[in-house]
């Protein structure tokens, strides 16, 4: 039980909600994660960032399981996860979404988020309605009949969106979902997410680029670089961080704030 | 009672396929009182034959996305369980055939298990494999009657519990009526929750596991249901041909047969399989005896049945159902 020592506060024992604990992960030598330890509370919106290449994506597949750390562990909802296939972690109430998404014409928008409902119900009714439901939720029932293919690229990431949302997680990680959006949409997505958070009670982590998306969504954020954490805090402290300057924001953006 | 709704409604196609359906299925009602000769009446068999072949085959081959290529081994294990059981211990078609079923399940799942760890190319040879070693196993194994095969034996009077018949109308309307339990079930199945999955895991695999779906069990069942299909398919052929050998059900060939034709004919659609058969097995029959029959012409039914399919493969690899469906696109 060496994990929660760390996590003890005021004496009592606090269980957080999702705990990554020292996950380590090497590619034969390209270490992407190195040593990251970090926790994220129920309802929370927790922002991930750093450069391309900082480990983030393979930090999200380590804890969703595409990954298996070389060491280190994650502990969700009070039970120990390292290890486990994706479909487990995906029944334990984790959902995801990809930056790529393989798109072919095999199957319409609807039959793409009935696939997600089926993860919690056999029926195909319960499913098509449940997948109606959450088409509706993010305001793209309209695309319904679409094929994946004949979308453009941001509104297949909202599809993906939706298919993760119909396995009704408890915990989303979101890749991405923000890039190639204009501001405009970038503006609805920042809703979006907060109308997850609040409404449907789901805690977010997200993986994002787009400075306007993480700043504003995000109530504390965690920054990678080089597959080590080199901070962690509220927006407002990140943008004064001097590593995080130096390694991924740019002096022009500190300013500019 | 909704699995059964769902696999008699067909109200998802449009019309023109509806009526096709009627009118294929009035056809094939009334195909031995149109005075067919019995050439004609054994392709006909052989093709309600092979589109069962290949609607269990598109369970994992076109919903799954799987490039299968070991159905004969299936198809032995149906033949042979019927022939064997007849021979050494008179047991009825009719209980044999599902000990075959039983086998070739609980067998599929046995080699499906370590199957699945495999992907892509390499699970397609790995299907090939295991079915020419169990061929192989056939071949060399004497109880069984090794590569000679083994003879049913013919009852005097037509027998229905041993599925006799002087007659191959019999037969043919006994393989019709499998052909139809094919057809809907796989009608639910396109629509079941496994056939779902199927689809999603043949279009993204990680995304599919991201969605809750244990990807290596569902392939292993719809190998499952494939191996089924095909074993009842061998059941058929033991008591039609009265002989069965190693060559006959359990060749590569074979498979590569089913698989063809289900891809020919556009593999993840439910008439696809069907279209393939009702494509390959009259050009196969015809074109083998017609050019059979002339010396130097032997293995020019082949050039041709290999020419086609490539010219249907580069063009559209969603076969001749994909070709159809670009023209009703088009004209839409």
């Amino acid at each position: 039980m060496g994990y929660y020592r760390a996590i003890q506060k005021e004496g009592c024992l606090i269980v957080p909600f999702l705990h990554v604990d020292n996950i380590t992960k090497d590619f034969g030598g390209l270490v992407a994660n190195n040593h990251i330890t970090f926790s994220i509370e129920e309802g929370e919106i927790v922002g991930l960032i750093g450069p391309n290449g900082a480990g983030k994506t393979t930090l999200f597949n380590c804890i969703v399981g595409y990954h298996k750390p070389d060491s280190g562990n994650v502990i969700f909802n009070g039970r120990d996860i390292t290890g486990l296939k994706p479909h487990e972690t995906n029944r334990a109430g984790i959902g995801r979404t990809f930056q790529i998404m393989k798109v072919t014409s095999g199957m319409t928008v609807l039959e793409n988020v009935m696939v997600g409902a089926f993860c919690r119900v056999d029926k195909r009714e319960e499913a098509r309605k449940e997948a109606v439901a959450v088409l509706e939720f993010m305001g793209i029932e309209n695309i319904k009949d679409f094929h994946m293919n004949e979308l453009p690229v941001a509104t297949q990431r909202k599809v993906g969106l939706a298919r993760a949302l119909a396995t009704k997680p408890v915990l989303l990680m979101l890749d991405e979902v923000a890039s190639g959006l204009n501001p405009k949409e970038i503006e609805e997505i920042v809703e979006l997410v907060r109308v997850i958070n609040t409404e449907k009670k789901i805690t977010l982590f997200i993986i994002e680029h787009i400075m306007e998306m993480v700043m504003k969504v995000s109530q504390r954020i965690i920054v990678l670089d080089y597959g080590e954490k080199i901070a962690e805090g509220s927006p407002n402290d990140i943008v004064k961080n001097e590593n995080v300057i130096k390694a991924y924001l740019g002096e022009k953006y500190a300013q500019s704030l | 009672m909704e699995a059964l709704k769902d696999a008699f409604d067909f109200s998802d196609f449009s019309k023109s396929e509806q009526i096709g359906l009627i009118i294929f299925s009035l056809f094939l009602i009334a195909f031995p009182i149109l005075g067919a000769g019995s050439f004609t009446k054994t392709v006909m068999i052989q093709f309600l034959l092979f589109s069962l072949f290949g609607m269990g085959w598109n369970t994992i081959g076109g919903y799954g996305g799987q490039v299968e290529l070991g159905k004969a081994q299936y198809v032995g294990i149906g033949a042979y369980t019927v022939a064997l059981m007849m021979v050494w211990w008179k047991i009825p078609f009719w209980v044999s055939m599902p000990i075959g079923v039983l086998i070739a399940l609980g067998y599929s799942f046995i080699i499906g298990y370590p199957l699945f760890r495999l992907k892509g190319h390499y699970f397609a040879i790995a299907t090939i494999c295991t079915s020419l070693v169990l061929k192989d196993i056939f071949d060399n194994w004497d109880l069984v009657g090794a590569a000679k095969g083994i003879e049913l034996p013919i009852h005097e009077h037509p027998d229905f519990l041993y599925m006799q018949f002087k007659s191959d109308t019999y037969y043919y309307y006994f393989i019709m009526v499998l052909f139809y339990i094919g057809l809907f079930y796989m009608n639910w199945f396109r629509k079941s929750k496994l056939g779902y999955q199927l689809r999603m895991i043949k279009d993204d695999e990680d995304a599919a596991e991201s969605l809750g779906i244990d990807i290596r069990w569902c392939k292993i069942k719809a190998y499952s249901i494939a191996s089924a299909f095909v074993a009842v398919g061998g059941g058929f052929m033991a008591v039609y041909n009265l002989y069965i050998d190693p060559a006959s059900v359990m060749e590569l060939s074979l498979s590569i047969k089913i698989a063809l034709m289900a891809m020919l004919g556009g593999a993840a659609s439910l008439w696809g399989p069907i279209i393939g058969a009702a494509f390959l097995v009259p050009l196969d029959r015809f074109l083998g005896s017609w050019l059979g029959g002339h010396k130097g012409l032997i293995g020019v039914d082949f050039m041709i049945y290999a020419a086609l399919i490539m010219v249907v493969s580069a063009y559209q690899p969603r076969g001749i159902w994909g070709i159809i469906e670009q023209f009703r696109k088009r004209g839409a």
